[in-house]
């Protein structure tokens, strides 16, 4: 483990932002800090990532908006694993009319597209709570894992081991989630690394287009704001503001992407070099 | 594309062949009959969903228009037909008229009217806005194809120089940006810290459209920052899936063969490029579609009148029959596309066109 630093330093990254979703709302219990003499300021020792169009420090913006992207990327990723798994596994093991449904379902899933999907919905609900953000960016992002999850099971059910398991009469239940589950098992682990990334990004980009309420404090709120409402994109001081909740994104996706390939290797006897 | 594959069969007598491309030709139209039935059962569902996520808006916008257009002094009959025109279906109703009355507009290819451009028809400015979104989704999408594919064959080829190392280290890391943040990076760094191109709007205001130089320029140097938002976005994924389909290409006999028969280092390329591409086009076709949907992003950062940009102002102006018309239309694209890869793999593979039968 310790000889890749790579996969130190995805486990370093993913800890660090866990850390700052974590104990961020400890550190800045009541009001940002905000320097109205400082707006667009660059980076100092009272503001290491400057400030914004407010005055308000990037640093203290950072940190406060990382529990709900982390919180709600986290929710999405484990209802899309959860509901993509037994869907695909379902449909895939007991084929006939239930399969022919269940695919049915899962083509309507991945075909209407979830950007649009997700801002149609925000006029129907606000998301204020990251809980009811994740579950919806969860009930909608679990297509493609459904589909592979279910190729995977069709091609399992025809294993010796499983018709075993048939002919002991061992209920469904069983044989779905103690027979079949642990097979899948490193795939689907992966899938929810994959299913994180994605939420990460579409929740942030649905804060970032403006159509969810502003009232939490999030980076694709800051994004938001810096684009739409301060005009950063045509400051160049506000290099800084611009940049913090990007490239925090981006940290946090690489962070994910070291951590996948360790499990890969894990969980994958080709790739395991010890 | 067909000639590179292997022939199929060589099928003894002309009457065979006559009969085996007949068998051939059915099992290629039931295919595609059995695409267009899924595709329309698949509009309808959208349909539905559409019509039911309109239903559950809060605070009843159909009953509020047909409220306002009360207090307005319009008589309830007249306010009723205008609801009805609106929204294509009224409140007054119990749900499964409503919902019968909705299809029935939509059948008739009538999306309802807009609030905010009042009287104008949610069809006419949707059907404005989709060239824009057109324009910009297949500019993108074919610059990262043609980047992305060519960077792919040329990392396969090369994979043990540095060269290699380093197209498939681009790819690693482009493929993981998401758009927005590429598309304010972009805009960013192009237009603010090193202005080279004009940032927002489709072309500059004082250019008069028309068939000039001045207002194609503006347009080219306007949808350059858009366009490489996409292409870049999406050039990681192009470049991965070319990458190990040239390898496991290059392990195939006929690769072997033409190296064999001592053919030209650029004819092998061609041999191996035209199959490593087919699964890609498939891939290319799907994303077709899914860019109407991925577009927003662009469109919004960018302020490009395309569809994305249209569902979100629908939004902020509460035009409800105009967000769900949009919605509707993005989400059939992606449809129609599907069918259309669907339908041009049968065409390009002929391992599926023999499969048909």
């Amino acid at each position: 483990m310790l000889r890749t630093p790579g996969r130190v330093a995805g486990v370093v990254i993913i800890v660090g932002f866990a850390v700052m979703g974590l104990i961020g709302p400890w550190i800045y219990p009541h009001n940002l800090p905000v320097n109205a003499n400082a707006i667009y300021a660059g980076p100092s020792l009272a503001h290491p990532l400057g400030t914004d169009f407010e005055g308000t420090d990037v640093l203290a913006l950072l940190v406060t908006g990382a529990r709900y992207v982390l919180l709600s990327a986290l929710i999405a990723g484990l209802v899309a694993v959860v509901v993509g798994t037994t869907i695909g596994l379902v449909a895939g093991y007991l084929r006939g009319l239930t399969d022919l449904g269940l695919s049915r379902f899962t083509d309507f899933a991945l075909t209407v597209p979830g950007i649009p999907l997700l801002v149609v919905l925000s006029t129907v609900y606000r998301f204020t709570s990251p809980y009811m953000m994740g579950v919806v960016l969860g009930l909608t992002g679990w297509g493609g894992l459904a589909r592979a999850v279910r190729s995977q099971a069709l091609s399992l059910r025809e294993r010796p081991y499983l018709e075993a398991a048939r002919g002991l009469g061992l209920p469904l239940r069983h044989i779905l989630w103690r027979e079949l589950l642990p097979n899948i098992a490193p795939y689907v682990a992966m899938n929810l690394l994959l299913a994180v990334i994605g939420s990460i990004y579409a929740e942030t980009g649905l804060f970032f287009l403006g159509v969810l309420p502003a009232q939490v404090n999030n980076w694709g709120v800051m994004l938001n704001l810096a684009v739409f409402s301060a005009g950063a994109i045509g400051s160049p001081q506000a290099l800084t503001y611009l940049l913090a909740p990007l490239v925090s994104i981006l940290l946090l996706t690489l962070g994910i992407v070291l951590l996948l390939d360790a499990v890969d290797e894990i969980f994958n006897p080709r790739l395991r070099t010890l | 594309m067909v000639s590179a594959s292997p022939p199929i069969a060589e099928p003894q007598s002309t009457g065979r062949r006559a009969d085996a491309r007949k068998r051939r030709l059915i099992g290629v139209g039931r295919r595609l009959g059995a695409r267009i039935v899924a595709a329309l059962v698949m509009i309808w569902a959208v349909a539905t969903l559409t019509f039911f996520l309109v239903h559950a808006l809060p605070g009843n916008p159909v009953q509020v228009q047909y409220e306002t257009l009360l207090s307005h002094g319009v008589p309830p009959a007249q306010a009723l037909k205008e609801t009805r025109i609106i929204y294509g279906f009224v409140s007054h109703e119990p749900v499964v008229n409503q919902y019968g009355s909705y299809l029935w507009q939509l059948l008739h290819l009538n999306l309802g009217q807009s609030i905010s451009y009042s009287g104008v028809s949610v069809s006419h400015l949707v059907l404005a806005a989709a060239p824009w979104t057109v324009i910009l989704v297949l500019s993108g999408l074919v610059v990262s194809f043609l980047l992305g594919v060519l960077a792919g064959a040329v990392a396969a080829v090369r994979r043990t120089s540095k060269l290699g190392d380093l197209l498939s280290i681009s790819g690693s890391l482009l493929h993981g940006i998401p758009q927005f943040v590429m598309a304010v990076l972009l805009a960013y760094v192009f237009t603010t810290l090193l202005p080279v191109f004009p940032f927002g709007a489709p072309y500059d205001i004082t250019v008069i459209p028309g068939w000039n130089l001045a207002y194609i320029g503006s347009l080219v140097s306007h949808a350059v920052l858009p366009v490489f938002a996409y292409a870049l976005s999406s050039y990681g994924g192009w470049m991965l899936s070319m990458k190990s389909s040239v390898v496991s290409v290059l392990g195939d006999d006929f690769v072997l063969a033409a190296e064999l028969r001592g053919l030209k280092p650029l004819t092998q390329l061609r041999y191996v490029a035209r199959n490593a591409l087919l699964p890609l086009f498939t891939v290319f076709a799907l994303s077709i579609g899914f860019m109407f949907g991925g577009s927003i992003f662009i469109e919004d950062v960018f302020d490009y009148p395309g569809l994305g940009h249209l569902l979100l102002s629908s939004i902020s102006a509460r035009d409800y029959p105009l967000m769900s018309g949009t919605f509707l239309l993005i989400t059939v694209a992606v449809i129609l596309s599907n069918l259309l890869a669907d339908l041009l793999y049968t065409f390009i593979d002929p391992r599926v066109r023999g499969q048909a039968s």
